[in-house]
């Protein structure tokens, strides 16, 4: 059963298309990796999913519903949760107030014991014992934690990572990749990423879309697409030899 | 937690009693004066913190909620016979419906839209006092407003407690789950939406708040000073308030009660250097600003109440 349905979309400013005839669906529990090379329309997609920008043409059918016309927080209430590619914490608050902010758009009346359940979250992503320290303090490592955790604290369906890996060392990058994981086998979590760092990607996800000049270019498993001609194209250029790492090497 | 909840409450029992002993003990009408005046700028700038210190949104004209809340208990007054205890609920309704008229299209916005429509609308309003001099008394504004309490210390009195009430409900709920909105949006609103939250009705909702608060406190001025005048819409009296949140320690709510009364002391008892008083009361506000950016009143109880907590 398909949870998102993502068909013919169209965004462009001025005469750059961000987004040009995007169609693809997202089945219930699947991990599925968004490639593309700088530029390429990642994070437009995100903003089209989420309502902070409108699409000019096409349909996002999430969950049977369609999005159109709906405002971010509505869609956010629907169970869509994002994180953004710059660590945006609210400064001035401590960490588990960041998490309460976090679940109180979509908690509706059920506010019992929010306390609790920001504690459980935050020890989930490893942040445990750092519950009263000032979000300005933690690095950057741990603000990416807390910015999953702030997500996951709305309750999703589908969880929307932009660049969850950037900027962390190869080992903090494994810890996340571990958690990811974790939240989908246990919640049956539905995860989308954006992200540059290859190899823990490859190894993450199910499924890859790629995009290039905001165009599905390929679309496959993480061994498919890196021998996709397309693909090898819109990274290293027509007549290369690809020197792409296999996702099951290294 | 505990220990410095109950300071907190002995803090402020301390602080009400000795508002409320002070024209005990001095008796003079001109202190109590002077007191009853700072009570009430004390309503104006815990109003001005609850919107535009949680949320971040400076507000440049909240003398347009004050004013608008003065000329209505005046015109009710004088024009109506309408008793002060009525005209207070009015003058609430009235700058709802002017926060309603420029927040709700503002607010929405990002950038300086909404401080500039609220110091613009309270300039125009003032010229507008001015231009229908016929209805409004023009410069001279409206006099012979009956005081809502013919003794002066009792009227004292009741804009102590009114500020008192004001003040502990509106920190009640910048304590709540509310507050913690609010102060989120001023760290981030595109992740406050991405997390399923409306950061527009909030913002809405504090300022609604926050007129209602500062309508009464110029209603409650007039029935004080007994009459009105546009001077009341001016921009100096908004930046007045701004400067009372800032020395009491803006986001606190309490701080700016005390920045208030502290404030309206100093003018007062610079009156006696002349014309150096503007100079030394611009010096001072400079040097606080300059030294203690957080403010002087919030920071110093934290400090005060460490102190206390860590001899138990």
């Amino acid at each position: 059963m398909s949870l998102l349905e993502v068909s013919g979309l169209d965004k462009h400013f001025g005469g750059l298309y961000a987004v040009r005839n995007v169609s693809f669906t997202l089945a219930k529990g699947e991990i599925v990796g968004i490639l593309g090379p700088n530029g390429a329309g990642k994070t437009t997609l995100y903003n089209l999913l989420t309502g902070f920008i409108a699409a000019d043409r096409g349909r996002i059918v999430f969950d049977g519903r369609d999005l159109r016309g709906l405002v971010p927080h509505r869609i956010a209430r629907l169970g869509i949760s994002r994180t953004f590619q710059l660590c945006r914490p609210f400064i001035g608050m401590t960490v588990l107030e960041n998490v309460i902010v976090g679940a109180l758009g979509t908690a509706g009346t059920n506010r019992a014991d929010l306390d609790g359940r920001a504690r459980a979250l935050l020890a989930s992503v490893g942040l445990a014992g750092k519950e009263q320290l000032a979000v300005d303090v933690l690095s950057y490592g741990d603000q990416r934690r807390l910015e999953i955790a702030r997500a996951l604290a709305a309750q999703p369906t589908l969880l929307l990572l932009d660049e969850p890996f950037a900027g962390l060392g190869s080992g903090e990058i494994a810890d996340l990749a571990t958690l990811i994981r974790r939240l989908h086998a246990e919640q049956g979590l539905t995860v989308m990423l954006i992200e540059h760092k290859l190899r823990e990607f490859m190894r993450l996800v199910q499924r890859v879309i790629v995009l290039d000049f905001g165009e599905v270019i390929a679309q496959g498993t993480p061994d498919e697409v890196v021998r996709h001609p397309a693909v090898i194209e819109a990274y290293v250029g027509r007549g290369n030899e690809a020197l792409v790492e296999r996702p099951d090497a290294a | 937690m505990m220990a410095g909840k109950r300071l907190n409450l002995a803090g402020a029992a301390v602080f009400v009693a000795f508002m409320a002993a002070l024209p005990l003990v001095f008796d003079s009408r001109y202190l109590i004066g002077v007191l009853t005046v700072s009570a009430i700028y004390g309503i104006w700038a815990v109003s001005w913190d609850f919107m535009s210190g949680l949320t971040g949104r400076e507000n440049f004209g909240h003398s347009l909620f004050i004013g608008v809340g003065a000329y209505t208990a005046g015109f009710l007054n004088t024009l109506f016979g309408v008793s002060g205890w009525w005209s207070l609920p009015a003058a609430m309704a009235v700058a709802v419906v002017f926060a309603l008229v420029v927040g709700l299209p503002t607010l929405r916005l990002k950038g300086p839209y909404f401080a500039l429509a609220m110091l613009s609308s309270a300039v125009i309003m003032q010229r507008l006092m001015l231009i229908f001099w016929e209805k409004t008394g023009g410069e001279e504004g409206i006099n012979g407003i009956e005081p809502l309490i013919r003794s002066q210390l009792g009227f004292y009195y009741f804009v102590l407690g009114t500020l008192v009430a004001l003040t502990a409900l509106l920190l009640a709920l910048a304590r709540s789950h509310w507050g913690l909105v609010l102060r989120a949006i001023r760290g981030d609103e595109a992740t406050c939406q991405a997390a399923g939250l409306n950061v527009t009705f909030y913002k809405i909702a504090s300022l609604v708040i926050s007129a209602a608060c500062a309508g009464a406190g110029g209603a409650i001025y007039a029935h004080y000073q007994q009459q009105v005048s546009p001077q009341l819409f001016a921009v100096v009296t908004s930046i007045t308030i701004i400067t009372m949140v800032y020395v009491g320690g803006m986001a606190s709510i309490y701080g700016p009660v005390g920045g208030a009364i502290l404030l309206v002391l100093l003018t007062e008892l610079l009156r006696n250097f002349g014309e150096w008083r503007l100079m030394i009361y611009s010096c001072t506000l400079i040097l606080i600003l300059f030294f203690l950016p957080n403010g002087l009143i919030a920071p110093t109880w934290q400090r005060i109440r460490s102190r206390l907590g860590r001899r138990r």
